[in-house]
């Protein structure tokens, strides 16, 4: 009975995982063997089936060098809305997470309370008055609109506070301080240093979270040759014939096509998980103070 | 000139808290202070006051005669060893050692050149290029003395820089640091929950209590002569045995419960404000020590000797020596907040409420237990105390 028990359990969990496994992969895997097929075998044939490699290079070359390398041209854009945001939140949220976890100033606690609200607000929700705001200093239309709201990171600070609260013990600072460091030598030669497992995570999450929005841009940027990747993509959908047929076929671009574009604007953010998940997992901490 | 000197040095915590009060301590150069007190009695507030570390509320610091209060820790030229080491997670061992000296913009080659003798006084050199998570608790602890002794400076402070070492490990440390500390000649304070450490590693010992310094002066003088019930409770291990007794017509007699028990006149003699007492409860002390089991060994003096009788309760045989528990019907007096993180301290499961004792007697002594002894000791070696104040008699 209790044997009969473990083996159903066991197949019950495979079974689920499973499930899920087919219900995730299944489209990412249809998705890398779009580009191989032909936009009618694409509809008309197993979804599984292989394509030619012709075909690729094919849907490749038409998807590079559609308008003018407007492909290259948005990747650039995401890249740069992406990085400089992350470049700026990091610059403020290593330093504001420390400073939150290790002084002590009137309105501590209530400047900690609200970035947890403004971390777990959505983001749509500020897109319009952020809109406005940029607006105002008309800075609708360039690329600071994007990275200056991307650059607003309160999930990093966050995350900063809490690595430097429970990482790094006061004694460690302590000691910097009798050593013979100003506050100032205390962050950058023991507190930074000590951060770049906390650097790579908000760099990862900074990096999802803006790669991947669509909302602000497409709010800030209504200059085709700013779009980053997601505006561009939903571009693409709406002059393919595929998903608005009133368009005709006038671009050339197809489905395969779009599933190179796709790829493309996937693709980043899987590296970025490769390499930031090497240095999360890092025991930098271990062993600087006996527990 | 002290190079460190406290004067009526406070603190009070944010919360209203006073967690040091009035502190007053001078150590000398090259002397090895050592503070004791019981968990929480505000060793390390003091500390890190000395260190700057923490905001002196009221009160005179000075460090060579400076006035250190609103002088930066940085600024005032001590080293502190931390309990947890505290060392630098992303540092070499010789980064570690040499970080203070590399602040103070000393020369690369000079620097090189320093750690690198630090590590061979303390047998680091093997492990220079390690980062601390690859060293043992003892080469950390090594580590984190040799960040404080490269630095030469005018004042080592330590906060039970030992007490995260294993028995061994610890007594030969114990002995490593007290050498060092001899060789540099730095005036050290040095706090310490044990009691070997305070009797043997310094020049001077601080005993506090709640915030306050009970008694300050070389450990056998605390040890044959504390002020207080508090200090001869809490020095020794294990502690003295204090009964609460009846002194009888004229100071001639005392009542342990309900034995009666004759003082030779040489006690008065000795301590003529014990009259005072007369009729009156008082508190007698007996260091463990100083008891023995009468008729084991003889003696000349017996007759002088004052003697009482106990029952057997528990028998600890440690090899060098026997600690007979015993108990009798007087009430045997807690100095209130006595504590001893020994592990030969009494095993609280084995405490009957009854005025119980230690006697420390040599290990050949043979003992039953449940048996009734009796036990003796020299008059010269009671302690009286006043119930009422907690002050030693002194004459
Ligand atoms: N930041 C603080 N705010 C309020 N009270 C504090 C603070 N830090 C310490 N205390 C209190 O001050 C008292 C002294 O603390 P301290 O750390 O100096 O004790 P200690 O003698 O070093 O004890 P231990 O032997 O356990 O290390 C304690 O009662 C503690 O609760
Ligand atoms: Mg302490």
């Amino acid at each position: 009975m209790r044997f009969f028990n473990r083996v159903w359990t066991r197949t019950f969990s495979y079974i689920v995982l499973l499930a899920f496994t087919a219900f995730f992969m299944v489209p990412v895997i249809w998705l890398l063997f779009s580009p191989f097929k032909t936009d009618h075998q694409l509809i008309s044939e197993n979804p599984f089936a292989l394509g030619t490699l012709e075909n690729l290079g094919h849907a490749v070359r038409v998807m590079f060098t559609f308008e003018d390398y407007s492909l290259l041209n948005w990747l650039k854009n995401s890249a740069i809305y992406s990085f400089g945001g992350i470049f700026i939140a990091l610059i403020f949220s290593i330093p504001a997470g420390y400073g939150l976890a290790h002084t002590q100033f009137i309105g501590r606690r209530t400047l900690l309370g609200i970035t947890l609200f403004v971390m777990i607000m959505p983001a749509t929700a500020l897109v319009l008055p952020l809109f406005l705001e940029a607006n105002s200093v008309h800075a609708v239309g360039t690329p600071l609109a994007v990275i200056l709201p991307f650059s607003f990171f309160p999930f990093g600070v966050y995350l900063a506070y809490i690595f430097y609260s429970s990482s790094v013990p006061k004694d460690l600072l302590a000691a910097a301080r009798i050593d013979g460091c100003n506050e100032w030598d205390v962050f950058r030669r023991i507190a930074l240093p000590l951060a770049r497992p906390i650097v790579a995570l908000v760099t990862f999450f900074a990096f999802v979270a803006n790669w991947n929005n669509f909302f602000l841009p497409f709010v800030m940027l209504p200059n085709s040759t700013n779009y980053p990747l997601p505006i561009g993509l939903q571009d693409l959908l709406s002059t393919t014939p595929a998903f608005n047929p009133g368009q005709g076929g006038q671009v050339g671009i197809y489905r395969p096509e779009l599933a190179v574009a796709t790829i493309v604007a996937m693709a980043p953010v899987m590296i970025v998980f490769l390499f930031a998940q090497r240095s999360l997992v890092s025991g930098l901490l271990a062993g600087s103070t006996k527990e | 000139m002290a190079p460190v000197s406290l004067e009526k040095l406070t603190k009070v915590y944010p919360n209203g808290f006073e967690a040091v009060h009035e502190f007053d301590l001078e150590v000398a150069d090259g002397e090895f202070m050592i503070l004791v007190g019981p968990s929480g009695c505000g060793k390390t507030t003091a500390m890190r006051m000395v260190a700057g570390l923490e905001e002196i509320s009221s009160g005179v610091l000075r460090i060579d005669g400076v006035v250190m209060n609103d002088v930066s820790p940085r600024d005032r030229d001590i080293a502190m060893v931390f309990q947890n080491y505290a060392l630098y997670p992303h540092m070499t061992v010789g980064e570690n050692i040499g970080f203070a000296l590399k602040m103070k913009h000393i020369p690369k080659d000079e620097i090189e050149k320093k750690v690198r003798e630090t590590a061979e006084i303390l047998g680091l050199t093997e492990w220079i290029d390690r980062k601390p998570a690859q060293l043992s608790g003892g080469q950390r602890q090594r580590v984190a003395m040799g960040r404080a002794i490269v630095r030469e400076p005018k004042v080592f402070l330590m906060d039970e820089p030992l007490s995260n070492l294993d028995a061994k490990l610890r007594v030969q440390m114990r002995a490593e640091v007290a050498r060092i500390q001899r060789r540099l000649g730095v005036a050290t304070i040095y706090v310490t929950h044990d009691q070997v450490e305070a009797m043997t590693m310094g020049d001077r010992v601080a005993v506090m209590r709640s915030g306050v310094v009970l008694q300050c002066d070389k450990p056998q003088t605390i040890y044959d002569h504390p002020l207080n019930l508090f200090v001869a409770g809490f020095m020794g291990s294990p502690s003295m045995n204090l009964f609460e007794v009846h002194l009888g017509e004229g100071g001639r007699t005392l009542f342990l419960g309900t034995q009666k028990v004759e003082l030779p006149a040489t006690v008065l003699a000795a301590k003529p404000s014990l009259v005072k007492f007369a009729n009156k409860d008082v508190v007698v002390g007996i260091r463990p020590e100083s008891l023995m089991i009468a008729g084991t060994k003889t003696n000349d003096n017996a007759k002088d000797f004052v003697f009482f009788e106990g029952d057997v309760d528990l028998v600890e045989a440690l090899g060098s020596e026997i600690l007979v528990h015993f108990s009798t019907d007087a009430h045997r007096v807690e100095a209130e907040g006595v504590y001893s993180d020994d592990a030969e301290g009494l095993d609280a499961g084995l405490i009957t409420q009854r005025g119980e004792g230690v006697a420390r007697v040599p290990p050949e002594t043979q003992l039953v237990i449940g048996e009734r002894v009796r036990l003796q000791v020299n008059p010269k070696r009671l302690f009286f105390f006043d119930p009422a104040t907690g002050l030693a008699l002194s004459e």
